[in-house]
């Protein structure tokens, strides 16, 4: 049984060693979390905004954009070529 | 199918499984079939496991040091053999939120929270689990890759979030946004309170 427990008591769970570093801790994470989910929900909204503005534009309107966007796309990868990554 | 006593019994259906069923299958077959083989083998269900109750499991759980799915040459922990017992049992939902809502054991209230998360209806799921996010004791976790720490609401939220936890597929349920989105979800409450705000008028204080 002893070599099932290798390694097991280089780290340790004891609790309440320094109760304040450890609720800061948990209060970090909590944080990101709730962080987390707010990007991802303006992460959806922002998606939706994009889907509404894009049907409301005509289709003359839309395709500017479209080749607008490419000119860009092209420019961007004549700038990087010969670049390395 | 009672002739059988080992834990194959509940498997060995032919397809005719009658028992009962969580999300519509046989609840052994939550955990995929190479891990299941792999827990028949292991030594800790053949001499730890065998013939226990779900109040005899309590024994077994307030004596777990560690959670994980496989380690070394991809053997189950002794946790993961305790939640495959408990699928086998199906103890009723009242014993799983008493292993949850007890204080004194982490790892029995973790082996609880794992097993509600493969058991309950989604939104269940998140009315059960969420209240521990705020429970930030340390658990070891073995894996592969050895031994680490990990505290309980990371625990609790990789439940809520991610698809696979201690190597276990977990099935599939709606993100809380969705179930907002739905009503049948309320937002959850901020357990920071204002207590948020005060770090963050701290961090600008230390700037």
């Amino acid at each position: 049984k002893a070599a099932d427990e290798d390694g097991e008591d280089e780290i340790d769970d004891t609790d309440d060693v320094d109760p304040t570093a450890e609720r800061a801790a948990w209060k970090l994470r909590e944080l990101k979390r709730i962080k987390r989910e707010r990007d991802a929900l303006e992460a959806v909204e922002k998606e939706r905004e994009e889907i509404e503005r894009r049907r409301n534009m005509d289709e003359k309107e839309r395709l500017k954009e479209d080749l607008q966007y490419v000119a860009e796309q092209r420019e961007k990868a004549k700038e990087e070529r010969g670049k390395m990554g | 199918m009672s002739h059988l006593v080992d834990a194959k019994s509940m498997l060995d259906t032919r397809g005719l499984y009658e028992g009962p069923t969580v999300h519509g299958v046989n609840p052994l077959l939550l955990i995929e079939k190479i891990i299941r083989e792999r827990i028949f083998e292991s030594l800790y269900w053949k001499e730890h496991c065998f013939g226990l109750n779900a109040a005899t499991l309590l024994d077994r759980a307030v004596q777990l040091t560690y959670i994980g799915g496989q380690f070394a040459n991809q053997r189950p922990t002794p946790f993961l053999c305790l939640a495959f017992k408990l699928l086998q049992l199906q103890p009723p939902k009242e014993i799983v939120l008493f292993y949850l809502s007890q204080t004194e054991f982490k790892y029995l209230r973790a082996l609880g929270a794992f097993y509600a998360r493969l058991t309950f209806h989604h939104v269940e799921v998140y009315k059960t689990l969420e209240p521990y996010l705020s429970d930030y004791r340390k658990l070891k976790v073995r894996g592969q890759a050895g031994w680490r720490i990990e505290c309980m609401d990371e625990f609790i939220d990789d439940l809520l979030t991610k698809d696979r936890v201690c190597d276990i597929a977990l099935p599939r349920i709606p993100s809380r946004a969705q179930l907002e989105d739905l009503e049948e979800l309320e937002p959850r409450e901020d357990v920071l309170g204002s207590e948020g705000e005060d770090t963050e008028t701290e961090g600008e204080g230390d700037d």
